[in-house]
């Protein structure tokens, strides 16, 4: 190039048009074939998740930003004896831990005032199905392989899903090139703008590590929550009695029946998004009818009258507010007695 | 009030305004300022536009932008959810009061703030993601449907501790249900972290 640069303006400019019709011709029929190449070898590298995400050994610390929140978290995971051991501590505000050794995993978590863990039931049977199952959704994301990146002092492959529809937002994945690891992950909306981010700044992948790292160093209040074994392809009923959904976008299924109080709620996932949908006897609690935003999680709240009874229905999800309000507007009570002691 | 104050406020005037203009008029210490010059801003506006004026202190003649009536009127919500969009105790006929609400919801967004996850008109806290829907294919949510937004601070202790408590449920599921670890853990201890 720098031989047209040198030459007269005109000719330099016909000269670059000139190349980059032949370079457009030249790599046009090649950039088709790779194309799909390029997607199955995002499929390959994106069939390594799953397992690398319990199978690799590693320490590091992460960072993680939605909205306006950023924190950063120290993160201890080995493999051994086919079970997965996993110590979280949070590096920012109040301290807090997440332990899991195998099947158990204990919350210690900070009050911070505003969310008073005492008062959060633990939810239901976590549900482990999808992490034993294929992550991608080919019908629901367009896989391809954008190219190589370093992340954390390690090579990685990047991998972009592109939702194929405007009910979902796209993700945008960094997996580490030997093992699969995923190194940093965005979650995208429409428009491209990152919404929310996870990323390592520090990690180290070993082979093994010492027993004292997965220990809870923090006294305070614990949750304990038992992860049940992973069942294939096997989903808990969600419990929905009394009420439905007119509509769900595609691709979403139901992935876990956590238990809400008074109240019933069904989380839906297709296999990298999730959202959970709340119906709950509204009681004396009177929200706002609208959509709350937390980068790429929305909350969408509405009341909702049967009968005699009020009830409140919220959509929680890594979902953009159209689809949250849409799922959330399609939710009818059929029965209100299938609500227990519900508050008049 | 100084001309980056007055620039942000006319930008969130003319729905223009991103994040970092929004917060920056919330932080203004002085809010009668702020809703006295944004009251004159809306009346120029009015007259500008409709050719009738209002004497800028009676909101009740004030007009409201085309935003609010499309954000009232746009996701098909009916009279009563759109009355209840506001927290605002709106008594007496919805019809007649619809321009009060409406005008309740302005000023109550500009009072008591924008909090993450809100925005002013079609651009959200997020930074420049519209909220009125793009499809990038046909599917799925209808397009232009306008989503009426809460902002988390307007929340009152009560609400925030019920919404905090499905978030934290939904971050529970989600750790695992997505299959992705750290990212879902990540998640539930966001929800746990202080929200300002």
């Amino acid at each position: 190039m720098s031989n047209y640069a040198i030459s007269s303006v005109s000719w330099g400019f016909r000269c670059r048009r000139w190349a980059l019709w032949l370079l457009v011709m030249v790599t046009l029929p090649s950039l088709a074939s790779a194309s799909s190449a390029a997607g199955d070898d995002a499929e390959a590298w994106l069939s390594r998740l799953g397992p690398a995400l319990n199978m690799t050994t590693y320490r590091g610390v992460f960072v993680y930003s939605r909205g306006d929140q950023v924190s950063s978290m120290r993160i201890a995971h080995r493999y051994r004896d086919g079970q997965v051991e996993e110590r979280l501590v949070q590096q920012d505000g109040a301290s807090g831990e997440i332990v899991r050794k195998g099947t158990q995993v204990v919350c210690v978590l900070p009050d911070h005032g505003r969310v008073k863990l005492d008062q959060v039931t633990p939810s239901g049977p976590f549900a482990d199905t999808f992490a034993s199952q294929r992550v991608l959704t080919r019908d629901w994301y367009q896989p391809q392989l954008l190219g190589e990146d370093r992340v954390a002092g390690y090579s990685a492959k990047v991998v972009g899903l592109n939702a194929r529809d405007g009910d979902r937002y796209s993700y945008r994945l960094w997996l580490e090139k030997d093992t699969g690891l995923l190194l940093k992950s965005h979650v995208r909306g429409q428009d491209g703008s990152v919404l929310e981010s996870f990323q390592f700044t520090d990690l180290e992948i070993t082979d093994s590590l010492p027993d004292s790292e997965f220990e809870i160093q923090l006294d305070g209040q614990e949750i304990r929550q038992r992860v049940p074994p992973a069942t294939a392809g096997e989903a808990p009923p969600p419990r929905m009695d009394g009420w439905y959904l007119g509509w769900r976008p595609d691709g979403f299924l139901p992935a876990a029946a956590p238990v809400s109080g008074d109240g019933q709620a069904v989380a839906f996932s297709d296999g990298l998004a999730a959202f959970s949908v709340f119906v709950e006897p509204a009681g004396r609690l009177d929200m706002p009818t609208g959509a709350s935003r937390i980068g790429a999680t929305t909350a969408y709240m509405r009341p909702l009258e049967a009968g005699e009874q009020a009830f409140l229905v919220t959509v929680i999800g890594e979902i953009p507010p159209q689809t949250a309000m849409k799922v959330a507007e399609s939710v009818a009570v059929q029965d209100a007695g299938a609500f227990g002691a519900a508050a008049p | 009030m100084d001309e980056r104050l007055k620039e942000s406020l006319s930008a969130m005037l003319d729905d223009q305004a991103d994040e970092l203009s929004v917060r920056r008029v919330l932080a203004c210490p002085d809010q009668d300022e702020v809703r006295a010059q944004w009251q004159r801003w809306q009346t120029v506006r009015d007259l500008l536009h409709d050719g009738h004026g209002s004497d800028g202190i009676n909101t009740d003649a004030i007009d409201i932008s085309a935003q609010v009536r499309q954000a009232l009127h746009g996701p098909q919500v009916d009279e009563t959810d759109a009355a209840t969009n506001v927290a605002v105790a709106v008594t007496g006929d919805r019809r007649k009061n619809w321009h009060w609400t409406a005008v309740a919801m302005v000023f109550a967004g500009l009072l008591v703030g924008f909090g993450m996850g809100s925005s002013w008109g079609p651009y959200s806290a997020d930074g420049y993601v519209p909220v009125v829907s793009e499809q990038p294919r046909g599917a799925g949510v209808g397009a232009g449907v306008a989503v009426p937004e809460v902002a988390l601070q307007r929340l009152d202790d009560a609400q925030w501790e019920q919404l905090s408590r499905y978030l934290l449920e939904h971050a529970q599921h989600n750790s695992v249900a997505a299959g992705r670890g750290a990212v879902g853990y990540a998640r539930l201890a966001s929800v746990s972290a202080p929200a300002y």
